[in-house]
């Protein structure tokens, strides 16, 4: 359900320059509790840029993020402690290669969160029991296939019981037939109530879960809607062309 | 010609087994004090901190672009002279200490290099977790690089070891110091050749372990 009475994150006028290239050229969002939005566009539109800015992984250059009301500030200490409860998920995983699969889960609530070992295991294997890893959890992360790294690195998110949950294309590194258990662990957080925005190239998967869906292309964005509504009836001729390619 | 190597071996093997450990202690201190000293510089040169990392680049790039005898030179004159403190020390401490501020300016580009090669969305998943940075590079960082940086230490050692020859000039009692030794007895040829011999029967054995050691790395891969 959302909650139109709680913004979970804002962004006012948010703009990143890579060098003399302007990805972002100024994007002013809110997401609410409990909201569900789809990011899509073409490669090189800046979807990916201004996930990224949204837990500062990318420091913008301008304009600024809020976060349950609070501006997020690149040089605060408190960014961490901001960070702890924006999960990430990203396209390459990018699970701890070094560490078994249940360590990959605790090292971060052991670290930051001050959780015992036991009491920060014993909740790493409920969650792994429910994207089926249980059986994974002494293995080491080479073991296994791309699904389940990116389940693996969705659980490994989601043990700092985090507030809302950002996808960077979280399928688009697997092969096609890991990308169906990898979207059902997405929806199925999606349906216990998580914020998530999600960059995607699933339209189907947007369209199905997404209360909202944003088209970024040149760094603005173009057109938002329902998915029934950007889908169905879109009004920029760019999100008409975009729409026309990849449906 | 005088007395055959192997007559010079015989008679003097205690002065080249002398010479043999001094050469690998030398070069056993200098690198591993020297790889203390150039985490921290490592650590400098990846820092945020502007000043921080340019202090660090220019010593990195003056120890490296500058050959090591004229540093052992510098220590063992100059640096007395310039503050006679150093006076009250042995001369062997200064030569070492030139040795240990070598390679530690060598030791803080392969941890640099070790750092880089990690995968930088190793740093990306650890920070978004809400990991602070240092917890990122120790946890999560540091324990993927040491499998880049062990073997090129290792290396580090090897080359140190040929390197403390120079140290022989300065009186360290070294492999190189036991020509000086055999020479005041009018054998000048003969130690030669058998320090070559020890300096490559070290070096090989040495690096056979460093090629088993990248294998092993490798396998965990």
């Amino acid at each position: 359900m959302i909650d139109k009475d709680v913004i979970m994150i804002e962004t006012k006028d948010l703009k990143k320059s890579f060098g003399g290239l302007e990805v972002l050229k100024g994007i002013s969002e809110v997401v609410y509790k409990g909201e569900v939005v789809s990011v899509i566009g073409p490669s090189g539109g800046g979807k990916s840029t201004f996930l990224r800015c949204l837990n500062l992984l990318e420091e913008p250059t301008g304009g600024e993020v809020y976060f349950e009301g609070e501006k997020l500030d690149p040089k605060s200490t408190n960014l961490d402690l901001h960070r702890q409860k924006i999960g990430m998920v990203f396209q390459q995983f990018n699970v701890f290669p070094h560490m078994t699969v249940l360590n990959n889960v605790t090292v971060a609530p052991i670290l930051e969160k001050g959780l015992s070992k036991e009491e920060a295991e014993k909740r790493a294997m409920d969650l792994l029991k429910t994207v089926g890893l249980e059986d994974k959890a002494n293995e080491y992360p080479r073991k296994l296939s791309g699904g389940q790294k990116q389940r693996l690195a969705i659980v490994r998110a989601m043990a700092m019981d985090p507030d809302v949950m950002l996808f960077d294309e979280p399928t688009s590194a697997l092969d096609p037939e890991m990308v169906k258990g990898v979207l059902e662990v997405i929806q199925h957080l999606v349906e216990t109530g998580m914020t998530c925005v999600i960059v995607t190239h699933e339209m189907g998967f947007a369209r199905k879960v997404s209360d909202r869906v944003l088209f970024i292309d040149g760094g603005i964005v173009v057109e938002s809607g329902t998915p029934d509504e950007l889908f169905d009836h879109p009004q920029n001729p760019r999100t008409q062309e975009f729409l026309s390619q990849v449906l | 010609m005088g007395a055959s190597i192997i007559d010079v071996l015989v008679e003097y093997w205690p002065i080249f087994l002398k010479g043999t450990i001094g050469t690998l202690k030398y070069a056993f201190i200098a690198v591993s004090l020297g790889t203390i000293l150039g985490a921290f510089i490592a650590l400098a040169r990846l820092s945020k901190n502007k000043i921080l990392r340019d202090v660090s680049g220019v010593f990195v790039t003056v120890i490296r672009g500058t050959p090591l005898l004229v540093q052992m030179y510098i220590f063992y004159y100059f640096l007395p002279m310039a503050f006679p403190v150093l006076n009250k020390i042995d001369k062997v401490y200064t030569v070492l200490m030139s040795l240990i501020l070598n390679s530690s300016a060598y030791v803080a580009e392969i941890i640099r290099g070790g750092i880089n090669s990690v995968d930088p969305g190793q740093t990306e998943a650890a920070r978004s977790l809400g990991m602070t940075a240092k917890h990122t590079m120790t946890k999560i960082i540091l324990p993927q690089a040491v499998k880049n940086i062990l073997p090129a230490l290792a290396n580090e050692y090897i080359a140190m070891i040929k390197e403390t020859s120079m140290a022989g000039s300065f009186m360290l009692y070294e492999l190189m110091y036991t020509r000086t030794i055999l020479a005041n007895k009018f054998l000048v040829w003969q130690p030669l050749f058998i320090i070559a011999g020890i300096y490559l029967v070290l070096t090989m054995v040495l690096s056979t372990g460093v090629r088993w050691m990248e294998r092993r790395f490798s396998v965990s891969d």
